[in-house]
């Protein structure tokens, strides 16, 4: 009777096995626990090729807009002692989940560590990746990832006590800097430092929650990051009752951040890439979340853009998209001084105003 | 009258014989085994060439592009492989202190707990019940932050430098980041010294086992430690003699400007707590296996030594710990193993070990998947390395007893 | 003239022989003690004083929700409050139908019978309790209080369980096997894949509920047989007709993820470790060295890199498309891990199994199976229950390595503490002490039970 049983099991197995070999799968087989989640799969479509479409598609059956984001950024992605999760980066995903659903909320927020971050993103874990993140050739290349369009212009700077007299990288020399691991600010100090033939010592941490203490113990006499990180913990740290930190002046390389999508689904990327444009466009006309719902005007870049008279790109998005996005995260300007500006960054002059004040905001015409 | 030999030339039908069914079933496992991780396999290979990522372990000669902290000597040009080195040997190293630690501290704290002294005792108990019930990452985080990020000593420019008495230079230097201690630097012979040091070592392990023989043959006391220290410190210093001063000591120095630590050697204070923290978890495994391999030794021994007159010291000495340790062997072997696999928790506190550096080296850009590989090998190469070796020593202590 | 006997008194020491015997037998010894004695005072000092006085322990009373539940969403919270109400009361249920079936066994055999009064259950929990009062103390809401009454309320009421008549007793765990379940759904919800597993655990509940000993081994089969799938239908049915929308298991944090993942590990892991230990002592060698193979590779990694396995290689070893969630890899990674070492266990209690008991099974002619079902297991199982209950703590503490994978379980909740404005670089030793509270109440409590349960039943190998 022993045998029958092993028998009948391995011989399930094996026809299990087999057929599931021969490369069309159908979505639902489980490996190693038949437990489950509540999230309904992507729909089976385990033809094994992500052609163009099939994160969309995966979005829209889902009915929420999978974000990785970073839950212990100030300003850009953080989570306070409710729960809940604010920042810049979390407000461009829901203008994403906006413009691609309709539904602002209609996201799932996965915090991710910036070591796993280009993995879960190829491995389809989220369907975008808005977490401060650096548009480097590798990453759109080796690292599977597409970059849509930078939505903040950032640089690395070095942040010193001001009491220490610093003002230079090359006053650096032979100083302990503190930097976060497995970022392109490691590459870029390294990269840096050793051209200019300046010897330092990196201490490396894996989080900030170890590196500031740190820093602030005076264990490392720099801290080299993205100027507007250095911002933010310069307001925290001044703040706080802390010493009086500078930041260096020279911003030694340039570091674009922007939401990345997976590569090979175009409209899925498009369709991110125009809801992430809305409230720079929405900025440059001048239209906040108040008042685009009640534009009145003649303007007819204006009208195209707020879906009046039924204009449609071909994205495959509602007409009033725009409207949508507007109305739930507000302009750029808004959202930038809603999460930036409490941490010290401003808009005035700098990069990231728009490019009729300067700065490199060019938001390509929706017509 | 018709004989039935039952079961002679009678054979069942081939889907009831229990011969065939069995290699029948074990075919079909194997092969549904197979299939399965042809299945796994295959996806991989899809997915990776969807994505675009690498499958081989061509990554290993590019350049590393990350600094490793704490190893000035390590160019981030240098191909992976050397990176993948470097972490073994932090592992190892780790690996290798906090065993030291744990096993000085788990020993005391075991005979304490079975100690008269009622503090001593309730003090080993609370220590074990601590140590035990806390993850082990709770206590390297605890270590890395409340020692070494807000903890009393000073930063590496105003460190606490103890100097050696009489003399101008130090013989340790403490601060916040990092430990300086003496160290070893190369004269040009260290090599040809480090073949007399082996040399010494198996000429004073053969003089062990000589006096041993001695001893058992005529009883005459054997020494041995004396002799073998003799003989291996005899030989140190012909060696040292010989090959003129192959190398020197070095004191722990700050820099001009006090930022670097040159000459010694440098511990960071991630090697300190996890080394330390990891020795202090284990501790308290160890306690208890020694407590449990004492109290496994039969009262009949206590009290045959107690009827010979023995002290409690040469009890200890002669009759219970030599029965105990080979009790307790097969279970520190074990706690050994799980020290080293623990080293992996170092990726918390940022000391550059194996699991580290291949977690920094997947989030610069090299392909995961064999990477991971790579560092499953290195821990199931160590286990099976370590494992093998204590073994062979387990094996040994249970053919002596007879 | 005849004297009274009564037994000799132990004569309790004095407090100055006390001392004298225990503190100063000899010379070293009164060394140990007169060194021990300041360091102890001097720590004893500073520990009251960091946690009275200069502790800085609003860091963990404005972040107690956050500890609790993480990013949970706050307005769902009463799913966890009714999870927890129900939980409670499948422990009544489950603990009192214990209780009254060891006593129906202890009545039938003649035994005496010994009731434990509730203040000596109390005592046995006492770091648990402890821990629900610091986070009482902590508390700034009515919530939590109302909370811990409903869970004591609901256990008292599971108590009642133990009025069933014996031969209703099975009922009680059903009854139990159908809370959890609902426990486990109420916040889960009952749409996506999820139904497979409730499905399974009813079948289970309802397989032990009702064994149906009296009937023929064949028709027995088929009865058992045709009940588990009944129920799975019946669950499944219940799951497509009334699909409530919940909160998926990715998104649960905090310590009330901590505690399931240990939870969902032990679960999973234990059948899968049984079957394990059972092949590698097969008698064929493919499965044999299958078994073996398997335990050894991941005995001898550490469970990060499995959990690095889950979390980078395991999403690219699967079909496009089907999305298992990071915890969802987790757990799978610290099932597989957990499975090998309850294999080891369970391998270690067959091995200590006189095998005069497999050679009495088969001269009764039991068949292997039925040998293994009735006889071998139920006493193996019974000799590796301490060092089940070991790895299980293990498992538990272990489930803090999610936080190296951003996972923010309860050990993960301090980075989201710490990265706010208000604590950045203060008050982590607080945090940390908290954390390490937590888990130490948890597992010195399961640990001290474990040892009980060893001493009674007296049995370890």
């Amino acid at each position: 009777m022993k045998r029958y049983k092993l028998l009948a099991v391995f011989a399930v197995m094996a026809l299990v096995f087999a057929a599931c070999t021969t490369g069309d799968d159908e979505g639902d087989t489980d490996t190693t626990e038949a437990s489950g989640t509540t999230e309904a799969e992507g729909g089976g479509e385990g033809d094994g090729d992500a052609g163009s479409g099939a994160v969309l598609d995966a979005v829209l059956e889902r009915g929420t807009v999978r974000c990785g984001v970073n839950d212990v950024l100030p300003g850009f992605g953080i989570v306070d002692d409710a729960g809940e999760y604010a920042g810049f980066d979390i407000d461009f995903c829901r203008a994403i989940a906006a413009g691609v659903l309709g539904d602002a909320e209609a996201i799932e927020l996965v915090p991710l560590t910036a070591d796993a971050r280009f993995t879960a993103l190829q491995g389809g874990e989220i369907d975008v990746l808005v977490r401060n993140t650096t548009w480097t050739a590798t990453r759109d290349g080796q690292e599977g990832a597409t970059f849509v369009m930078t939505t903040f212009f950032d640089g690395q700077g070095v942040m010193v006590p001001a009491s220490s007299g610093f003002t230079e990288l090359e006053d650096l020399a032979d100083a302990t800097i503190c930097v976060l691991s497995g970022t392109t600010t490691e590459l870029n100090l390294t990269a840096v430092f050793n051209a200019r033939g300046i010897p330092f010592n990196p201490a490396v941490f894996a989080d900030n929650e170890q590196l500031q203490p740190a820093y602030e113990s005076g264990q490392c006499e720099a801290w080299t990051s993205d100027s507007s990180q250095l911002a933010a913990f310069k307001s925290t740290i001044e703040a706080a009752g802390g010493e009086e930190q500078l930041i260096m002046e020279e911003i030694f390389s340039k570091e674009p951040l922007g939401p990345a999508v997976p590569d090979g689904d175009s409209s899925w990327a498009q369709a991110v890439e125009w809801s992430v444009m809305a409230p720079i466009q929405a900025w440059e006309f001048g239209l906040t979340a108040a008042d685009i719902g009640s534009y009145d005007g003649e303007d007819p870049n204006i009208l195209n853009f707020i879906g009046s008279g039924g204009f449609d790109p071909g994205l495959g998005m509602s007409t009033d998209m725009n409207v949508t996005i507007v109305e739930a995260v507000g302009n750029y300007q808004e959202m930038f001084e809603e999460h930036l500006t409490p941490i010290g960054l401003t808009l005035d002059g700098g990069l990231n105003d728009l490019w009729t004040n300067g700065g490199l905001m060019y938001p390509p015409p929706y017509r | 009258m018709t004989s039935t030999r039952a079961g002679a030339n009678v054979r069942p039908p081939f889907w009831r014989d229990v011969r065939v069914l069995r290699v029948v079933g074990q075919i079909l496992a194997i092969v549904a085994v197979f299939l399965l991780l042809r299945w796994l396999y295959g996806n991989l290979v899809t997915n990776s060439g969807r994505v675009g990522f690498d499958l081989d372990f061509g990554f290993l000669t590019q350049p590393t592009q990350f600094q490793i902290p704490n190893h000035d000597e390590f160019n981030p040009r240098s191909p992976v492989w050397q990176m993948v080195l470097v972490g073994v040997k932090n592992t190892l190293l780790a690996s290798f202190f906090g065993v030291i630690v744990a096993a000085i501290v788990g020993v005391i704290v075991g005979i304490a707990r079975l100690s008269q002294n009622w503090l001593a005792a309730k003090l080993a108990t609370a220590y074990v019940e601590f140590f035990r019930n806390i993850p082990p990452l709770v206590i390297i985080v605890f270590f890395a932050f409340a020692v070494f990020l807000y903890g009393p000593l000073p930063n590496l420019r105003e460190s606490i430098e103890i100097r050696a008495p009489g003399t101008d230079h130090n013989l340790l230097t403490l601060s916040l980041e990092q430990w300086g201690i003496p160290s070893i630097a190369d004269n040009g012979a260290l090599v040809w010294y480090a073949l007399f040091v082996a040399l010494g070592l198996v000429v004073s392990a053969l003089v062990w086992r000589w006096r041993t023989r001695v001893n058992d043959e005529t009883g005459a006391p054997h020494h041995r430690l004396l002799w073998s220290l003799g003989i291996l410190l005899a030989i140190l210093a012909v060696g040292f003699l010989v090959l003129g001063e192959p190398f020197r000591i070095t004191w722990p120095t700050l820099s001009e400007n006090r930022r670097r630590l040159v000459d010694g050697f440098a511990i960071s204070a991630a090697f300190i707590s996890v080394a330390g923290a990891l020795g202090l978890y284990t501790a308290s495994h160890v306690a208890e296996i020694v407590r449990g391999s004492i109290l496994a030794v039969s009262r009949g021994q206590t009290e045959a030594s107690n009827a010979l007159a023995l002290s409690n010291f040469q009890r200890y000495r002669f009759v219970v710990l030599p029965q105990a340790l080979r009790i307790a062997l097969p279970p520190l072997i074990n706690q050994c193993l799980n020290l080293v696999k623990n080293t992996s928790l170092a990726a918390a506190v940022g000391y550059s070990e194996i699991t580290v550096l291949t977690q920094a080296s997947i989030g610069n850009g090299r392909p995961a998947v064999p990477s991971i590989v790579i560092l499953m090998l290195v821990y199931l190469t160590l286990s099976l390395v370590i494992s093998a070796l204590l073994n062979v020593v387990n094996r040994r202590m249970t053919l002596v007893s007879r | 003239m005849t004297a009274v006997e009564t037994a000799p008194v132990p004569i309790r020491p004095g407090f100055v022989t006390w001392v004298r015997q225990r503190l100063f037998p000899n010379v070293a010894s009164g060394v140990v003690t007169v060194i021990l004695t300041p360091i102890l005072v001097y720590l004893g000092y500073r520990a009251v004083m960091f946690v009275a006085v200069n502790g800085r322990w609003e860091v963990v009373s404005r972040n107690l929700t956050l500890f609790m539940q993480g990013t949970f969403p706050r307005d769902e919270q009463w799913r966890i409050v009714v999870q927890i109400l129900l939980l409670a009361l499948a422990l009544g249920v489950g603990a009192s139908t214990a209780g009254a079936a060891a006593v129906d066994r202890a009545r039938e055999a003649g035994l005496p019978v010994v009731k434990q009064p509730l203040s000596q259950v109390v005592r046995r929990f006492w770091p648990i309790g402890l821990f629900v009062l610091v986070l009482l103390y902590f508390a700034s809401t009515l919530t939590p209080w109302l909370v811990v009454a409903g869970a004591l309320a609901a256990f008292g009421l599971g108590n009642t369980a133990r009025f069933l008549p014996s031969r209703l007793r099975n009922l009680g765990w059903l009854l139990m096997t159908l809370l959890i379940v609902a426990g486990f759904q109420v916040v889960s919800g009952t749409t996506g894949r999820s139904w497979v597993m409730s499905a399974m655990l009813v079948a289970v509940g309802v397989l032990v509920a009702f064994p149906l000993d009296g009937l023929a081994p064949r028709a027995r089969l088929a009865a058992r047989a045709g009940m588990a799938l009944l129920a799975a239908a019946v669950v499944f049915g219940i799951y497509t007709l009334i699909p409530l929308e919940g909160i998926g298991w990715d998104q649960w944090s905090g310590l009330f993820l901590t505690l399931w993942v240990s939870a969902l590990a032990i679960i999973l892991s234990f059948p899968l470790g049984l079957l394990l230990a059972l092949a590698r002592r097969s008698s064929l060698p493919a499965i044999r060295v299958l078994a073996t193979g398997y335990i050894e590779l991941i005995r001898g990694v550490p469970l990060i890199t499995l959990l690095f396995m889950g979390q980078y290689i395991l999403p690219f070893t699967l079909p496009p498309g089907s999305n298992l969630s990071s915890i969802s890899r987790a757990i799978a990674a610290m099932t597989l891990f957990t499975a090998a070492y309850v294999a080891e266990i369970v391998r270690g209690g067959l091995q200590s199994l006189p095998t005069g008991q497999n050679e009495a099974a088969q001269a009764l002619g039991l068949s292997a199976s039925k040998a293994m079902r009735l006889i071998i297991l139920p006493q193996a199982l019974r000799a590796v229950i301490p060092a089940m209950v070991g790895q299980f703590i293990s498992i538990f503490k272990d489930s803090s390595l999610l936080y190296i994978l951003a996972i923010n379980e309860f050990l993960g909740v301090r980075s989201l503490v710490h990265a706010q404005a208000d604590f950045r670089s203060i008050a982590h030793a607080e945090t940390l002490v908290f954390v390490a509270f937590g888990y130490w109440a948890f597992s010195y409590s399961m640990s001290k039970e474990s040892q009980r349960l060893e001493r009674r039943l007296r049995v370890g190998l």
